[in-house]
Protein backbone atom coordinates (compact mmCIF):
# COMPACT_ATOMS: atom_id res chain seq x y z
CA UNK A 1 0.00 0.00 0.00
CA UNK A 2 1.45 3.53 -0.55
CA UNK A 3 2.01 6.47 2.10
CA UNK A 4 -1.21 8.70 -0.16
CA UNK A 5 -3.45 5.11 0.19
CA UNK A 6 -2.65 5.30 4.30
CA UNK A 7 -2.85 8.54 4.24
CA UNK A 8 -6.35 7.95 3.09
CA UNK A 9 -7.28 5.20 5.47
CA UNK A 10 -6.43 7.70 8.32
CA UNK A 11 -8.58 10.51 7.39
CA UNK A 12 -11.01 7.11 6.90
CA UNK A 13 -10.50 6.01 10.66
CA UNK A 14 -10.93 9.27 11.42
CA UNK A 15 -14.39 10.58 10.07
CA UNK A 16 -15.44 6.91 11.43
CA UNK A 17 -14.12 8.09 15.18
CA UNK A 18 -16.60 11.43 14.39
CA UNK A 19 -19.66 8.82 13.43
CA UNK A 20 -18.52 6.31 16.44
CA UNK A 21 -18.48 9.18 19.29
CA UNK A 22 -20.73 11.60 17.74
CA UNK A 23 -23.60 9.47 15.90
CA UNK A 24 -23.52 6.05 16.64
CA UNK A 25 -22.58 5.94 20.30
CA UNK A 26 -26.06 7.70 20.88
CA UNK A 27 -27.83 5.07 19.29
CA UNK A 28 -28.53 2.59 22.20
CA UNK A 29 -30.48 -0.58 21.64
CA UNK A 30 -30.77 -2.32 25.24
CA UNK A 31 -27.71 -1.00 26.24
CA UNK A 32 -25.83 -2.05 23.07
CA UNK A 33 -24.99 0.45 20.23
CA UNK A 34 -23.13 -0.22 16.49
CA UNK A 35 -19.33 -0.60 16.48
CA UNK A 36 -17.74 1.01 13.52
CA UNK A 37 -14.70 0.37 13.99
CA UNK A 38 -15.09 -3.23 14.15
CA UNK A 39 -16.99 -3.31 11.13
CA UNK A 40 -13.91 -1.08 9.43
CA UNK A 41 -11.41 -4.34 10.47
CA UNK A 42 -13.91 -7.12 8.65
CA UNK A 43 -14.13 -4.40 5.51
CA UNK A 44 -10.56 -4.22 5.38
CA UNK A 45 -9.94 -8.19 5.67
CA UNK A 46 -12.73 -8.76 2.78
CA UNK A 47 -11.24 -5.76 0.47
CA UNK A 48 -7.66 -6.09 1.16
CA UNK A 49 -7.14 -9.86 2.29
CA UNK A 50 -5.67 -11.18 5.74
CA UNK A 51 -2.36 -9.79 5.24
CA UNK A 52 -2.95 -6.18 4.89
CA UNK A 53 -6.08 -6.57 6.00
CA UNK A 54 -4.66 -7.32 9.22
CA UNK A 55 -2.29 -4.52 8.92
CA UNK A 56 -4.89 -2.17 8.40
CA UNK A 57 -7.28 -3.80 11.17
CA UNK A 58 -4.21 -3.26 13.44
CA UNK A 59 -4.35 0.84 13.15
CA UNK A 60 -8.32 0.57 13.22
CA UNK A 61 -7.58 -0.94 16.87
CA UNK A 62 -5.02 1.80 18.13
CA UNK A 63 -7.28 4.59 16.84
CA UNK A 64 -10.48 2.93 18.43
CA UNK A 65 -9.28 2.89 21.60
CA UNK A 66 -8.02 6.34 21.86
CA UNK A 67 -11.81 6.99 22.54
CA UNK A 68 -12.55 3.85 25.74
CA UNK A 69 -10.90 3.01 28.57
CA UNK A 70 -10.12 -0.07 28.11
CA UNK A 71 -6.46 -1.65 27.99
CA UNK A 72 -4.79 0.14 24.93
CA UNK A 73 -3.83 -2.66 22.39
CA UNK A 74 -6.89 -5.00 23.20
CA UNK A 75 -9.12 -3.52 20.49
CA UNK A 76 -5.63 -3.97 17.88
CA UNK A 77 -5.32 -7.42 19.06
CA UNK A 78 -8.94 -7.98 18.37
CA UNK A 79 -9.12 -6.36 15.18
CA UNK A 80 -6.26 -7.82 13.64
CA UNK A 81 -7.76 -11.47 14.40
CA UNK A 82 -10.96 -10.44 12.69
CA UNK A 83 -9.50 -8.83 9.95
CA UNK A 84 -7.03 -11.57 9.43
CA UNK A 85 -10.11 -14.55 9.74
CA UNK A 86 -12.14 -12.44 7.22
CA UNK A 87 -9.21 -12.40 4.84
CA UNK A 88 -8.94 -15.83 4.66
CA UNK A 89 -12.51 -16.00 4.65
CA UNK A 90 -12.65 -13.79 1.55
CA UNK A 91 -10.72 -15.97 -0.30
CA UNK A 92 -12.68 -19.22 -0.73
CA UNK A 93 -15.38 -19.70 -3.28
CA UNK A 94 -18.11 -18.23 -1.43
CA UNK A 95 -16.34 -14.60 -1.52
CA UNK A 96 -16.94 -14.14 -5.35
CA UNK A 97 -21.16 -13.81 -4.12
CA UNK A 98 -20.31 -9.72 -3.37
CA UNK A 99 -23.68 -8.44 -1.85
CA UNK A 100 -24.81 -11.88 0.10
CA UNK A 101 -21.36 -12.98 1.34
CA UNK A 102 -19.96 -9.34 2.81
CA UNK A 103 -23.25 -8.76 4.54
CA UNK A 104 -23.28 -12.25 5.93
CA UNK A 105 -19.31 -11.84 6.80
CA UNK A 106 -20.12 -8.68 8.29
CA UNK A 107 -22.77 -10.27 10.58
CA UNK A 108 -20.80 -12.84 11.40
CA UNK A 109 -17.42 -10.66 11.78
CA UNK A 110 -19.63 -8.21 14.08
CA UNK A 111 -20.66 -11.34 16.34
CA UNK A 112 -17.55 -13.01 16.43
CA UNK A 113 -15.45 -9.74 16.91
CA UNK A 114 -17.38 -9.42 20.26
CA UNK A 115 -17.08 -13.06 21.56
CA UNK A 116 -13.50 -12.47 20.82
CA UNK A 117 -13.30 -9.15 22.55
CA UNK A 118 -15.33 -10.20 25.55
CA UNK A 119 -13.27 -13.13 25.72
CA UNK A 120 -10.32 -11.15 25.72
CA UNK A 121 -11.48 -9.18 28.42
CA UNK A 122 -12.14 -12.33 30.60
CA UNK A 123 -8.57 -13.59 29.56
CA UNK A 124 -6.85 -10.69 31.03
CA UNK A 125 -8.75 -10.30 34.31
CA UNK A 126 -11.49 -7.41 33.34
CA UNK A 127 -14.94 -7.46 34.37
CA UNK A 128 -17.10 -8.75 31.29
CA UNK A 129 -20.69 -8.32 30.42
CA UNK A 130 -23.42 -11.19 31.78
CA UNK A 131 -25.05 -13.24 28.67
CA UNK A 132 -27.93 -11.48 28.44
CA UNK A 133 -25.87 -8.38 27.96
CA UNK A 134 -23.42 -10.00 25.88
CA UNK A 135 -25.77 -11.64 23.58
CA UNK A 136 -27.55 -8.22 23.23
CA UNK A 137 -24.41 -6.49 21.83
CA UNK A 138 -23.81 -9.04 19.21
CA UNK A 139 -27.49 -8.74 17.81
CA UNK A 140 -26.66 -4.92 17.97
CA UNK A 141 -23.28 -5.07 16.41
CA UNK A 142 -24.64 -7.77 13.77
CA UNK A 143 -27.03 -5.83 12.94
CA UNK A 144 -25.22 -2.64 12.75
CA UNK A 145 -23.06 -3.98 10.33
CA UNK A 146 -25.33 -5.30 8.01
CA UNK A 147 -26.72 -2.06 7.72
CA UNK A 148 -23.63 -0.31 7.39
CA UNK A 149 -21.62 -2.90 5.70
CA UNK A 150 -22.71 -1.41 1.95
CA UNK A 151 -21.02 2.17 2.59
CA UNK A 152 -18.39 1.44 4.85
CA UNK A 153 -16.88 -0.96 1.74
CA UNK A 154 -17.55 1.92 -0.62
CA UNK A 155 -15.72 4.26 1.65
CA UNK A 156 -13.04 1.85 1.97
CA UNK A 157 -12.51 0.60 -1.00
CA UNK A 158 -12.63 4.45 -2.41
CA UNK A 159 -9.90 5.39 0.26
CA UNK A 160 -7.45 1.98 -0.35
CA UNK A 161 -8.52 0.70 -3.71
CA UNK A 162 -7.62 -3.09 -4.89
CA UNK A 163 -7.56 -3.60 -8.36
CA UNK A 164 -9.68 -3.33 -10.86
CA UNK A 165 -12.06 -6.68 -9.98
CA UNK A 166 -12.66 -5.36 -6.51
CA UNK A 167 -13.26 -1.68 -7.75
CA UNK A 168 -16.26 -3.18 -10.18
CA UNK A 169 -17.43 -5.42 -7.19
CA UNK A 170 -17.63 -2.46 -4.60
CA UNK A 171 -19.22 -0.24 -7.44
CA UNK A 172 -21.74 -2.83 -7.69
CA UNK A 173 -22.61 -3.29 -4.01
CA UNK A 174 -22.94 0.33 -3.41
CA UNK A 175 -24.78 0.74 -6.49
CA UNK A 176 -23.10 2.71 -8.41
CA UNK A 177 -21.85 1.95 -12.45
CA UNK A 178 -18.73 0.44 -12.64
CA UNK A 179 -16.19 2.08 -15.52
CA UNK A 180 -15.15 -1.49 -17.26
CA UNK A 181 -18.34 -2.45 -18.06
CA UNK B 1 5.98 -22.63 -3.78
CA UNK B 2 4.36 -19.28 -4.33
CA UNK B 3 1.56 -20.02 -2.48
CA UNK B 4 3.76 -21.23 0.62
CA UNK B 5 5.72 -18.50 0.38
CA UNK B 6 2.52 -16.32 0.03
CA UNK B 7 1.19 -18.38 3.41
CA UNK B 8 4.34 -18.22 5.56
CA UNK B 9 4.43 -14.14 4.94
CA UNK B 10 0.73 -13.99 5.84
CA UNK B 11 1.60 -16.01 9.16
CA UNK B 12 4.45 -13.90 10.00
CA UNK B 13 2.75 -11.05 9.61
CA UNK B 14 -0.07 -12.12 11.98
CA UNK B 15 2.44 -13.36 14.37
CA UNK B 16 4.55 -9.13 14.47
CA UNK B 17 0.94 -7.75 14.50
CA UNK B 18 -0.29 -9.80 17.51
CA UNK B 19 2.75 -9.38 19.11
CA UNK B 20 3.20 -5.78 18.72
CA UNK B 21 -0.57 -5.63 20.31
CA UNK B 22 0.70 -7.54 23.04
CA UNK B 23 3.51 -4.80 23.62
CA UNK B 24 1.43 -2.18 23.58
CA UNK B 25 -1.12 -3.66 26.50
CA UNK B 26 1.55 -4.32 28.12
CA UNK B 27 3.19 -1.03 28.15
CA UNK B 28 -0.70 0.47 29.01
CA UNK B 29 -0.53 -2.46 32.21
CA UNK B 30 2.87 -1.89 33.27
CA UNK B 31 4.84 0.19 31.93
CA UNK B 32 5.48 4.32 32.14
CA UNK B 33 4.10 4.13 28.55
CA UNK B 34 0.45 4.35 30.60
CA UNK B 35 0.40 8.25 31.59
CA UNK B 36 1.49 8.93 28.04
CA UNK B 37 -1.11 7.07 26.58
CA UNK B 38 -3.55 8.61 28.97
CA UNK B 39 -2.55 11.78 27.87
CA UNK B 40 -3.00 10.90 24.12
CA UNK B 41 -6.55 9.53 25.00
CA UNK B 42 -7.42 12.96 26.31
CA UNK B 43 -6.16 14.89 23.62
CA UNK B 44 -7.70 12.70 20.90
CA UNK B 45 -10.83 13.26 23.15
CA UNK B 46 -10.38 17.42 23.23
CA UNK B 47 -9.75 17.25 19.72
CA UNK B 48 -13.46 15.28 18.61
CA UNK B 49 -15.50 17.36 21.28
CA UNK B 50 -16.48 20.21 19.60
CA UNK B 51 -17.73 18.27 16.69
CA UNK B 52 -19.27 15.90 19.52
CA UNK B 53 -20.98 18.79 21.06
CA UNK B 54 -22.19 20.11 17.77
CA UNK B 55 -24.11 16.88 16.29
CA UNK B 56 -25.21 15.92 20.12
CA UNK B 57 -26.84 19.55 20.43
CA UNK B 58 -28.11 19.13 16.70
CA UNK B 59 -29.74 15.55 17.35
CA UNK B 60 -30.90 15.67 20.70
CA UNK B 61 -34.47 17.71 19.74
CA UNK B 62 -35.07 14.99 17.14
CA UNK B 63 -34.46 12.01 19.52
CA UNK B 64 -36.69 13.77 22.07
CA UNK B 65 -39.49 14.30 19.68
CA UNK B 66 -39.72 10.97 18.98
CA UNK B 67 -39.00 9.54 22.47
CA UNK B 68 -41.92 12.04 23.35
CA UNK B 69 -43.74 10.90 20.70
CA UNK B 70 -43.66 7.06 21.68
CA UNK B 71 -43.78 7.51 25.12
CA UNK B 72 -46.60 10.37 25.52
CA UNK B 73 -49.09 8.03 28.04
CA UNK B 74 -46.54 6.44 30.23
CA UNK B 75 -44.77 10.49 30.17
CA UNK B 76 -47.96 11.88 31.38
CA UNK B 77 -48.87 9.31 33.95
CA UNK B 78 -45.16 9.81 35.08
CA UNK B 79 -45.75 13.73 34.94
CA UNK B 80 -48.53 13.49 37.81
CA UNK B 81 -46.33 11.19 40.11
CA UNK B 82 -43.50 13.38 39.75
CA UNK B 83 -45.96 16.21 40.82
CA UNK B 84 -46.76 14.51 43.60
CA UNK B 85 -43.11 13.54 44.72
CA UNK B 86 -42.43 17.04 44.62
CA UNK B 87 -45.00 17.91 46.82
CA UNK B 88 -43.99 15.47 49.53
CA UNK B 89 -40.21 16.05 48.53
CA UNK B 90 -40.63 19.77 49.57
CA UNK B 91 -42.20 18.94 52.76
CA UNK B 92 -39.38 16.62 53.92
CA UNK B 93 -36.87 19.14 53.31
CA UNK B 94 -38.68 21.77 55.45
CA UNK B 95 -38.76 18.92 58.02
CA UNK B 96 -35.21 18.18 57.57
CA UNK B 97 -33.70 21.87 57.63
CA UNK B 98 -33.06 21.71 61.08
CA UNK B 99 -31.65 18.62 61.33
CA UNK B 100 -29.50 18.81 58.72
CA UNK B 101 -28.10 22.48 60.42
CA UNK B 102 -27.13 20.60 63.33
CA UNK B 103 -25.85 17.71 61.46
CA UNK B 104 -23.64 20.53 59.68
CA UNK B 105 -22.45 21.77 63.16
CA UNK B 106 -21.28 18.28 63.98
CA UNK B 107 -19.89 17.34 61.18
CA UNK B 108 -17.54 20.73 61.52
CA UNK B 109 -16.61 20.08 64.90
CA UNK B 110 -15.50 16.88 63.28
CA UNK B 111 -13.76 18.51 60.24
CA UNK B 112 -15.82 16.01 58.01
CA UNK B 113 -16.62 17.10 54.55
CA UNK B 114 -20.84 18.07 54.24
CA UNK B 115 -21.81 16.76 50.88
CA UNK B 116 -23.74 20.14 50.32
CA UNK B 117 -21.08 21.98 50.97
CA UNK B 118 -18.72 20.76 48.53
CA UNK B 119 -18.57 22.95 45.09
CA UNK B 120 -19.61 21.43 41.93
CA UNK B 121 -19.11 22.12 38.11
CA UNK B 122 -22.25 21.03 36.14
CA UNK B 123 -21.76 19.21 32.90
CA UNK B 124 -23.81 18.30 30.04
CA UNK B 125 -23.65 14.72 28.89
CA UNK B 126 -22.02 14.72 25.38
CA UNK B 127 -22.01 10.99 24.55
CA UNK B 128 -21.88 7.17 25.77
CA UNK B 129 -19.50 4.97 26.18
CA UNK B 130 -17.20 4.23 22.86
CA UNK B 131 -17.00 0.73 24.12
CA UNK B 132 -19.94 -1.40 24.16
CA UNK B 133 -18.18 -3.68 27.33
CA UNK B 134 -17.94 -0.09 29.54
CA UNK B 135 -20.84 1.89 31.28
CA UNK B 136 -19.07 5.12 31.02
CA UNK B 137 -20.61 8.54 29.78
CA UNK B 138 -18.81 11.31 28.34
CA UNK B 139 -18.95 15.29 29.95
CA UNK B 140 -18.46 18.36 28.45
CA UNK B 141 -16.18 19.44 31.62
CA UNK B 142 -12.25 18.75 31.56
CA UNK B 143 -9.24 20.14 33.89
CA UNK B 144 -9.59 23.66 32.69
CA UNK B 145 -13.19 23.50 34.85
CA UNK B 146 -11.62 22.17 38.01
CA UNK B 147 -12.26 18.45 37.37
CA UNK B 148 -9.69 15.81 37.80
CA UNK B 149 -9.83 11.78 38.59
CA UNK B 150 -11.47 10.79 41.08
CA UNK B 151 -14.00 13.30 41.56
CA UNK B 152 -17.78 11.99 42.44
CA UNK B 153 -20.13 12.94 39.98
CA UNK B 154 -24.01 13.13 40.93
CA UNK B 155 -27.36 13.94 39.06
CA UNK B 156 -30.36 15.07 41.24
CA UNK B 157 -31.39 11.56 42.00
CA UNK B 158 -27.78 10.89 43.64
CA UNK B 159 -24.42 9.23 43.08
CA UNK B 160 -23.67 8.24 38.69
CA UNK B 161 -20.08 7.47 39.20
CA UNK B 162 -17.06 8.69 39.11
CA UNK B 163 -14.10 10.61 36.69
CA UNK B 164 -11.89 7.96 35.47
CA UNK B 165 -10.25 10.53 32.65
CA UNK B 166 -9.93 13.88 32.54
CA UNK B 167 -8.76 15.66 29.68
CA UNK B 168 -8.51 19.87 29.09
CA UNK B 169 -12.50 20.06 28.04
CA UNK B 170 -14.09 16.31 28.41
CA UNK B 171 -13.68 13.87 30.75
CA UNK B 172 -14.69 10.39 31.10
CA UNK B 173 -17.28 9.40 33.94
CA UNK B 174 -17.88 5.36 34.94
CA UNK B 175 -21.38 4.95 35.94
CA UNK B 176 -22.03 3.18 39.29
CA UNK B 177 -23.49 -0.01 37.54
CA UNK B 178 -20.26 -0.64 35.06
CA UNK B 179 -18.63 -4.30 36.87
CA UNK B 180 -15.68 -2.34 37.62
CA UNK B 181 -17.18 0.08 40.23
CA UNK B 182 -16.94 -0.19 43.71
CA UNK B 183 -18.80 2.20 46.28
CA UNK B 184 -18.33 1.46 50.02
CA UNK B 185 -22.05 2.37 51.41
CA UNK B 186 -23.61 2.56 54.20
CA UNK B 187 -27.39 1.67 55.46
CA UNK B 188 -29.80 0.76 58.05
CA UNK B 189 -30.60 2.64 61.40
CA UNK B 190 -27.35 1.25 62.68
CA UNK B 191 -25.25 2.41 59.35
CA UNK B 192 -24.03 -1.14 58.68
CA UNK B 193 -21.37 -0.52 55.97
CA UNK B 194 -20.90 -2.68 52.92
CA UNK B 195 -19.45 -2.34 49.55
CA UNK B 196 -22.24 -1.76 46.36
CA UNK B 197 -21.16 -3.60 43.05
CA UNK B 198 -22.13 -2.52 39.28
CA UNK B 199 -23.61 -5.29 37.72
CA UNK B 200 -24.15 -3.80 34.22
CA UNK B 201 -26.43 -1.90 32.08
CA UNK B 202 -30.23 -1.96 33.38
CA UNK B 203 -29.00 -4.07 36.67
CA UNK B 204 -29.38 -3.47 40.12
CA UNK B 205 -26.14 -3.29 42.45
CA UNK B 206 -25.09 -5.62 44.53
CA UNK B 207 -23.53 -5.57 48.23
CA UNK B 208 -20.85 -7.38 48.62
CA UNK B 209 -19.24 -7.90 52.55
CA UNK B 210 -22.35 -8.23 54.06
CA UNK B 211 -22.23 -9.95 57.21
CA UNK B 212 -24.69 -11.71 59.27
CA UNK B 213 -25.07 -9.12 62.13
CA UNK B 214 -26.06 -6.71 59.52
CA UNK B 215 -30.36 -6.63 58.89
CA UNK B 216 -30.95 -5.01 55.40
CA UNK B 217 -34.65 -4.44 54.31
CA UNK B 218 -36.46 -3.99 51.53
CA UNK B 219 -36.53 -0.14 50.75
CA UNK B 220 -34.11 0.86 53.34
CA UNK B 221 -32.15 3.56 51.85
CA UNK B 222 -28.45 3.27 51.27
CA UNK B 223 -26.13 5.83 51.23
CA UNK B 224 -22.10 6.38 50.20
CA UNK B 225 -20.05 5.61 53.64
CA UNK B 226 -17.71 8.30 53.32
CA UNK B 227 -15.01 5.59 55.04
CA UNK B 228 -10.99 6.18 53.52
CA UNK B 229 -10.13 3.45 51.81
CA UNK B 230 -13.64 1.63 50.94
CA UNK B 231 -14.41 3.87 48.01
CA UNK B 232 -13.83 7.19 46.58
CA UNK B 233 -16.18 9.34 47.75
CA UNK B 234 -17.60 11.80 50.48
CA UNK B 235 -20.29 10.20 52.65
CA UNK B 236 -24.08 10.91 53.07
CA UNK B 237 -24.67 10.84 48.95
CA UNK B 238 -27.84 8.99 47.97
CA UNK B 239 -26.95 5.81 46.20
CA UNK B 240 -30.21 3.78 45.91
CA UNK B 241 -32.40 2.04 48.11
CA UNK B 242 -32.88 -1.57 48.41
CA UNK B 243 -35.29 -3.78 46.34
CA UNK B 244 -34.46 -7.34 47.58
CA UNK B 245 -32.49 -9.37 50.28
CA UNK B 246 -32.53 -13.29 50.02
CA UNK B 247 -32.63 -14.94 52.18
CA UNK B 248 -33.78 -12.47 54.30
CA UNK B 249 -31.56 -12.97 57.52
CA UNK B 250 -29.56 -15.34 59.28
CA UNK B 251 -27.44 -17.03 56.32
CA UNK B 252 -23.90 -15.79 55.99
CA UNK B 253 -24.17 -15.52 52.43
CA UNK B 254 -27.06 -13.39 51.28
CA UNK B 255 -27.77 -11.18 47.73
CA UNK B 256 -28.62 -7.70 48.42
CA UNK B 257 -29.56 -5.53 45.50
CA UNK B 258 -29.78 -2.12 45.70
CA UNK B 259 -31.79 -0.15 42.65
CA UNK B 260 -29.72 3.25 41.75
CA UNK B 261 -32.09 6.65 42.27
CA UNK B 262 -30.33 7.85 39.44
CA UNK B 263 -31.93 6.86 35.75
CA UNK B 264 -28.70 6.36 33.40
CA UNK B 265 -30.76 5.44 30.48
CA UNK B 266 -31.99 9.31 29.76
CA UNK B 267 -29.03 10.59 32.11
CA UNK B 268 -28.47 14.97 30.17
CA UNK B 269 -26.91 17.01 33.01
CA UNK B 270 -24.48 15.72 35.84
CA UNK B 271 -22.50 18.09 38.18
CA UNK B 272 -19.02 17.02 39.56
CA UNK B 273 -18.65 17.18 43.32
CA UNK B 274 -14.98 18.71 43.39
CA UNK B 275 -13.94 16.55 45.94
CA UNK B 276 -10.49 13.95 46.00
CA UNK B 277 -9.81 11.48 48.83
CA UNK B 278 -7.60 12.35 51.03
CA UNK B 279 -4.29 11.02 49.52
Amino acid sequence: MSVQAWARFAVVLIVAAVVQVGLLNSVQVAGAHPDVFLLIAVVAGLLRGPQKGATMGFFTGLVADLFVATPYGLSSFCFVLVAFSVGLAAGLPGGRAPYSFRVMTAVLGGIGGTLLFAGLETLIGQPHPDVRQLAAICGVVALGNAVLVVPTVAIVQRAVPSGGASQREAAALSGGSSPAR
Amino acid sequence: MATTRRNTSQRLTLVILLLASITVITLDYRGSASRDIGSLRSAARDVISPIQRGISAALRPVGNFFAGAVNYGSAAAENGRLQNEIGTLRRQVLENAQAEHQLQQILSLQHLPFVQNIPTADAEVISGSTSNFQLTIEIDRGTSNGVAVGMPVVSGAGLVGDVIAAGSSTSVVQLMTDPRSDVGVSFGPSSSVAVAQGQGAGAPLSLLDVTASMTPKVGERVYTSGITGANNYPGGIPVGYITSVSPPNGSLTRTVLVQPYASFSDIQYVSVMQWLPPA
